[in-house]
């Protein structure tokens, strides 16, 4: 059931140093333009969330803006519905980078009953599909780490090769008790996870030198016994070598990496959130500097990938399906009532 | 008296209590700067700055493990979880560490603390950001467990928590936060914990509630009140431990009760009064001991229609209302 989505099943990278960097890391440009076009695509999901909200239609936006360069440069390396991604609430672009659709992620935004990651039960933030093998997660920060480390027990116990979950979540998080107990599990099993840290700098106003007693989350791995790297989070190439690396030495037996990835929260926390109440303001006018959407696509431009003309059609047509996308979600009647009940528990003829 | 809201009587609580007494301090997540993500806390880093209003990593064990440190050394610590949900990987420092503390040095220790957390539905929260947890500790000897309903309950609980020499878990409504405003003082003053209040008196139906539904409640009895339904409203304040004389003086008067909770129905503190109320007024009942509360359902959903359905509302309490006056 593997969605080929794994780049690194692509031909073997071309170490030519003449070569642009996709190609050395064995991209071709049809990825590399996909991937524009995907981080494009969950940055009007952003955008029309948060309109949605301000129209009473949508009651929750958590962006991804500023973090999609890391969740679709982690993409690459995941092999959806095989190797297990265990998100947070930021990573709407990874989601989609796995195969979720606009519209699955607008049905979720906007309460659906068929909102594929929780018929309407959770709020906007939580995704998940057994299928592309996303995991279900909660709210509460840190929590998951340890599903993570779970699943790569179970890898382990079955003795099934070739296989990694992976995990995501902010540098606040790993101040969470249950963070250092996942770590210290898989450093002490040596286990087929990959621990991604997308450190923004803050969480919720609270900014990284009140949260993390270090300047870097990826010194922290030392006391886990694992590797800890340091990459651009808004460079999409830097991220997906260090996961691509990561997954490997996973799927080979060769233990669990932390990967920071350094990189920018472009927008407030969540709807309910002012961040010029906390952010300076010369650091908010500098954000737009660090838009890996703008980067990839000078990129691909510096590379003859794509010119003025086709990245104006590809936006109108990006345009065209989240209108789309937002009508037919709208469109989707409330659940009945009762169903309030359902999934509680399962049957007997389950077990 | 200067009218507030209730979000504003627990600031002003907060900030007059830090004026009145250097021992007290908050702790929490954005509590500084950014004063809480409700604003709660909004301008207290300015009054006191961040020494006495420290915004803390995200880690409640370690919010509530240090208040409780910072008690043992005399100081009075006022811990911000940042939504009642978030209470539970703190659970461990409450139950095992600050409400055992007294006990378990035989009274050399103690453990004056406040967790203060903002609770339950119906702001679009869905499951992680609508729970109410308090029937997590009302079974726990050691902890007072504490709703307010009223702006001015919210800042005379708030204090009489901070003064009192126990641990106290502070549940705020989030629904009441802005939309509750009332008469509240300047300045400190003290409403007793462990004391339940009487609303509306009535003489056929006695109802127990707290917190917003309490607000639901009063305007339910209105409702049935013109249809000959006289019903006596009881805020309870605080959960634990009860007023009992109070629940069963009302009872013994009334002959029949009717307890309402946004809380699950299974387990919580509607069953406790259910039974204080077959073991010490029996022989009064005119009728069964009835519960409304939140259906067992982890918590509410973030679907709209979900959502209303899964609230209680004052057509809803008038409708048991109406039932047990009937019976
Ligand atoms: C256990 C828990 N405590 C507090 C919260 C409230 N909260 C939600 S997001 C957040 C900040 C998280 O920051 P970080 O981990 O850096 O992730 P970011 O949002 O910056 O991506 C907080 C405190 C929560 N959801 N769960
Ligand atoms: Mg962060």
């Amino acid at each position: 059931m593997s969605m080929q989505t794994d780049a690194s099943l692509a031909p073997p990278p071309a170490n030519d140093p003449a070569l642009p960097r996709h190609r050395q890391l064995g991209l071709s440009d049809e990825q590399v333009l996909a991937a524009l076009a995907g981080m494009q695509r969950v940055r009007n999901v952003d955008d029309r969330l948060w309109q949605l909200s301000r129209q009473g239609k949508a009651h929750f936006v958590i962006t991804s803006a500023g973090h999609e360069a890391a969740q679709f440069g982690c993409a690459w390396a995941i092999r959806a519905g095989h190797d297990y991604s265990v998100p947070y609430y930021r990573d709407m672009a990874l989601a989609l980078a796995l195969g979720q659709t606009s519209l699955d992620l607008l049905l979720h935004g906007m309460g659906k009953p068929t909102d594929p990651a929780s018929g309407g039960r959770q709020m906007f933030g939580h995704f998940s599909s057994r299928a592309l093998r996303i995991v279900s997660g909660s709210s509460s920060v840190g929590s998951h780490i340890v599903h993570a480390v779970g699943l790569a027990l179970a890898f382990r116990i079955t003795g099934e090769q070739d296989i990694a979950a992976i995990t995501f979540f902010g540098e606040g998080a790993t101040s969470e008790g249950a963070w250092h107990e996942g770590m210290t599990i898989a450093g002490v099993q040596q286990l087929p996870v990959v621990f991604v840290c997308e450190n923004n700098g803050y969480a919720i106003s609270v900014p990284a030198h009140r949260e993390v007693p270090v300047r870097d989350v990826a010194t922290k791995a030392a006391g886990y016994g694992m590797p800890g790297v340091i990459v651009d989070g808004t460079d999409i190439f830097a991220v997906y070598a260090a996961a691509r690396t990561a997954m490997q030495r996973a799927r080979s037996g060769e233990g669990p990496t932390l990967i920071e990835c350094k990189l920018h929260r472009l927008r407030p926390h969540s709807n309910a959130d002012d961040h010029s109440k906390y952010r300076p303001a010369a650091e908010l006018t500098a954000l737009a500097q660090h838009d890996p959407i703008d980067k990839l696509r000078d990129y691909a431009m510096q590379h003859g990938l794509l010119n003025v003309e086709r990245w104006q059609a590809m936006q109108q047509q990006l345009k065209a399906e989240v209108d789309a996308a937002t009508l037919a979600a709208d469109q989707v009647p409330n659940p009945p009532l009762e169903s309030l009940y359902d999934h509680l528990y399962g049957s007997a003829a389950e077990a | 008296m200067p009218e507030r809201t209730f979000l504003e009587a627990i600031r002003s609580a907060l900030i007059d209590e830090m004026t009145t007494d250097q021992r007290v301090f908050v702790l929490g997540q954005d509590v500084g700067v950014k004063g809480g993500v409700f604003l709660v806390t909004d301008g207290l880093y300015q009054q006191f700055g961040a020494c006495r209003v420290i915004d803390m990593p995200i880690a409640e064990a370690g919010i509530v493990g240090a208040a409780i440190g910072a008690a043992l050394h005399g100081l009075r610590p006022v811990a911000e979880i940042q939504f009642a949900d978030y209470i539970q990987p703190a659970v461990d420092q409450i139950i095992n560490e600050a409400a055992k503390l007294r006990y378990r040095s035989a009274g050399d220790w103690t453990c004056p603390i406040v967790v203060r957390a903002p609770f339950g539905s119906g702001i679009h929260g869905a499951l992680y950001h609508s729970q109410s947890t308090e029937a997590l500790f009302t079974s726990t000897p050691g902890l007072k467990v504490v709703i307010p309903a009223t702006p001015y309950d919210a800042k005379g609980l708030l204090i009489a928590a901070i003064r009192d020499p126990d641990p106290v878990v502070f549940f705020e409504h989030k629904q009441l936060y802005r939309t509750m405003r009332g008469e509240v003082p300047d300045g400190c003053y003290t409403v007793p914990l462990g004391t339940a209040a009487v609303r509306r008196t009535g003489r056929q139906i006695s109802l127990f509630t707290y917190g917003l539904m309490l607000h639901h409640s009063l305007t339910a009895a209105e409702q049935v009140a013109d249809e000959g339904i006289d019903v006596e409203v009881v805020d309870l304040r605080t959960l634990y431990p009860l007023d009992r004389e109070t629940i069963l003086a009302s009872v013994r008067n009334t002959s029949k009760a009717l307890i309402v909770h946004e809380d699950n129905l299974t387990g919580g503190i509607g069953g406790e009064i259910s039974a204080l109320i077959s073991e010490h007024a029996f022989e009064y009942l005119d009728a069964p001991v009835r519960r409304l509360a939140s259906p067992d359902v982890p918590a509410t959903a973030f679907n709209e229609a979900l959502e209303a359905h899964f609230m209680l509302n004052a057509d809803k309490i008038a409708h048991a209302l109406r039932e047990l006056a009937a019976y």
